[in-house]
């Protein structure tokens, strides 16, 4: 959920709760003024009675036949209205309604002696004998026998009840009609506007943010390297004095920061290579000149038996010299190939034929470990070639250092076999082994520079011998576009796959 | 021809060391060697004295082995040069063979190797002279289906369209059209064209046979001249009599 409308929201349940509040305390107030008129109505024709006839119970008493129509004559023109009389424990005794009352039927005194006390009420609300509800208005009088004496105890009550269907009914019409239809198309109206409006604000106040967020995502997408290359893909919002106008400008400050550390980098990174490069360079010449001298010596000896042992030093410096020798040229090479602007000299070839070539290249050392190295083929004569734009010496050098790898860990009776196959627009190129596998701990540095598994020393042959060859393996699958998988199982085997795209 | 019956090559290097060293071991080997420190007297000694073999360093003060290859080939001369860098990329190999050497090492080399390449690359030279005394003695037209060599002239027609082809290119074909049905391991190759006994150089010759397959075959991607033998190297189809 964005914040947008998250904010929108709260804007649109925040004015239809208004709204509904709005409606509730007027329906609350209709109500309240639609009792309280009825309410001072009926006591004001209470009042009117009572002014007029101050012997209700002497008339009641003395002409009972004609009491009824008495009162229903009082009330011919209070519409909606009933009049009773109860006596002083609240029993009716007399009624206008045309329901038939049980006799002894009492409504609750309580309103009654509200209704009749001498304490104003707004109004008071009380039973309806007639429909047996209990909030009705309603409105008493006490009656005495003799009005002269004041202390005279009060024997009934002459008791009115405004009917409660007429006033409900009326206010479900008169709120619909007079007053609801134009005031809640009004507030839905407001209520709609507002959240329009509120999204529409938010909308102009969040664009900023939407364009730094843009900002920062095709940096992300980009990546450092062509992100920081140039301006942002997507327009920096402008940078407005408000808070987002800050953010732009500390994103921008950031940017700069970046770019500035990135360059800085680059340009260490660039050194680094360089002083590698010009290291394994300057220590080229040093080193052949020592080769040279021993190689000498050593041919110089090879038919003086007396010099046996010497010879076997001369070896041994020999051994070690061409170790250091191939050491700098593989940290030379690396540095090459790691520069920007190495370019590969690609050509399409068919993969299983280089493979099988590279398998015959390696079989007399294969033969020597008693290890079986084959190239295996597609059985289908009518499948895809494995043809891909290779550097065909740099995908040589990788294989190579690959078996040479397999080579170096294999005990003899051990397999190796190397497969070239098309699928998917990929050549997938493998070097799989029965060999002793690799820790599952070792896989994911397998192909970091240096990295020598603390469980198999390795012996120094091949690429540098330390932990470049397979380095070497990686980059030049970077170089094609590649990547690089290893599959290995302690005591089954070794695979590794080497993908490239295929040509088109 | 210079007095001596030895062979001679001349070395230019500036690094002491291994001038000496290269000296002493050529001498040992039965050459006629001299020695210099830098490419402008090397190209004063070579204007004096024709020797029959080059090994130039690259990098050397005043004149450097690729200038003193490009003056050497444009007074024609097309003595063997044997290229020593210290550097491996492409470029310096691309630059070194394209302006003229014949071939390079790359430092640091055995002497071994050194010397297994200046034996390739005389032999070559005098095959190469062999080859041009008795030019007429060769057939001059080998045929193979739509493909023509002309030996003599080094050239190549494709259905009666004439190709451009590298020497080295000329001679890989060469050596497949002398021998149609006959197969060879990419080390066979570059022992008998190269010239090279050594390991490491075999992608070369993977690649010269790449570049043979885009030029002479309809689809590359399924030869019809050059076949590969799976497990076994590479032939020429049998020419269609």
């Amino acid at each position: 959920m964005t914040v947008r409308f998250k904010i929108a929201l709260t804007i649109f349940i925040t004015g239809a709760l208004t709204a509904l509040g709005v409606i509730a305390t007027v329906l609350f107030a209709f109500a309240r003024f639609e009792h309280e008129s009825a309410y001072h109505r009926a006591d004001a024709f209470l009042g009117r009675v009572m002014a007029n006839y101050d012997n209700l119970f002497e008339m009641h008493e003395r002409y009972p036949e004609e009491f009824g129509p008495f009162l229903r004559n009082l009330v011919l023109f209070e519409p909606d209205t009933q009049l009773y009389l109860l006596d002083a424990r609240g029993t009716v005794l007399v009624s206008t309604g045309e329901t038939k009352l049980p006799p002894g039927f009492k409504v609750a005194l309580t309103p009654v002696l509200q209704a009749a006390g001498k304490a104003a009420m707004p109004y008071v609300l009380g039973d309806d004998p007639e429909r047996m509800d209990d909030d009705a208005v309603i409105a008493a009088r006490a009656v005495r026998r003799s009005v002269i004496r004041n202390d005279e105890p009060v024997s009934g009550y002459l008791y009115v009840v405004c009917h409660k269907q007429v006033l409900s009914e009326g206010r479900g019409e008169a709120f619909r009609s007079a007053f609801a239809r134009p005031a809640l198309a009004f507030i839905i109206g407001v209520v709609l506007l507002t959240t329009l409006l509120a999204v529409w604000i938010i909308a102009s106040v969040t664009r900023p943010l939407r364009q730094l967020t843009e900002a920062v995502s095709s940096l992300s997408a980009r990546g450092l390297e062509a992100g920081l290359a140039d301006a942002p893909a997507a327009p920096l919002p402008p940078a407005t004095r408000d808070e987002f106008g800050q953010l732009t400008i500390a994103f921008e400050m950031m940017w700069a920061t970046l770019r500035k550390q990135w360059a800085a980098l680059r340009r260490l990174d660039h050194f680094r290579r360089e002083g590698v490069s010009n290291l394994s360079h300057d220590l080229r010449s040093p080193l052949t000149a020592t080769v040279a001298c021993l190689e000498t010596l050593d041919s110089r000896w090879a038919n003086e038996p007396a010099r046996s042992d010497d010879r076997a030093l001369v070896e041994m410096a020999l051994r070690n010299t061409r170790n250091a020798a191939r050491l700098v040229q593989s940290l030379g090479d690396l540095a090459q190939l790691d520069e920007p602007e190495f370019k590969l000299r690609a050509e399409g070839v068919d993969a299983g034929e280089l493979l099988d070539d590279i398998a015959l290249r390696f079989a007399p050392r294969a033969a020597l470990q008693g290890v079986r190295l084959s190239a295996r083929h597609a059985d289908d004569p009518g499948a895809t070639p494995p043809f891909a734009n290779l550097d065909i010496e740099l995908f040589e050098r990788a294989i190579a250092n690959l078996l040479d790898n397999a080579l170096k860990f294999c005990p003899p009776g051990a397999a190796i076999t190397l497969a070239a196959e098309a699928a998917d627009g990929q050549v997938h190129v493998s070097v799989a082994d029965t060999g002793p596998g690799i820790p599952a701990a070792d896989l994911p540095h397998l192909f970091d520079r240096f990295y020598q598994s603390r469980q198999s020393v390795a012996p120094a042959t091949g690429e540098g011998g330390k932990g470049l060859g397979l380095a070497i393996v990686k980059r030049i699958a970077e170089l094609h576009g590649g990547t690089l998988a290893v599959e290995s199982t302690v005591g089954v085997g070794t695979r590794v796959t080497l993908s490239v795209p295929a040509r088109a | 021809m210079a007095p001596s019956a030895l062979t001679t090559i001349l070395v230019a290097e500036d690094q002491a060391d291994i001038r000496d060293l290269l000296a002493l071991n050529l001498r040992s080997a039965g050459y006629d060697v001299t020695a210099v420190a830098d490419g402008r007297e090397a190209l004063a000694r070579q204007t004096e004295r024709a020797h029959e073999l080059l090994i130039l360093d690259l990098m050397m003060p005043g004149l450097d082995g690729l200038e003193v290859c490009k003056a050497l080939r444009a007074k024609g001369s097309a003595t063997p040069i044997l290229m020593l860098t210290a550097k491996s990329t492409e470029l310096d190999r691309v630059l070194g063979l394209e302006l003229g050497a014949d071939d390079y090492l790359t430092k640091p080399f055995s002497l071994a190797e050194l010397l297994a390449r200046v034996k390739a690359l005389l032999r070559r030279a005098d095959l190469l002279r062999a080859a041009q005394a008795n030019a007429q003695a060769q057939p001059s037209t080998i045929r193979n289906g739509e493909v023509e060599l002309l030996p003599q002239r080094r050239q190549v027609r494709v259905r009666g369209e004439s190709l451009d082809f590298t020497a080295l290119e000329f001679d890989l074909l060469l050596h497949f059209a002398q021998h149609p049905g006959h197969v060879f391991s990419r080390s066979q190759l570059l022992n008998a064209v190269w010239g090279y006994t050594h390991d490491g150089y075999e992608h070369t010759v993977t690649t010269h046979i790449n570049r043979l397959r885009a030029k002479l075959e309809a689809d590359p991607m399924r030869p019809e001249l050059i076949l590969t033998v799976r497990g076994a190297g590479y032939k020429m189809r049998d020419a269609p009599r």
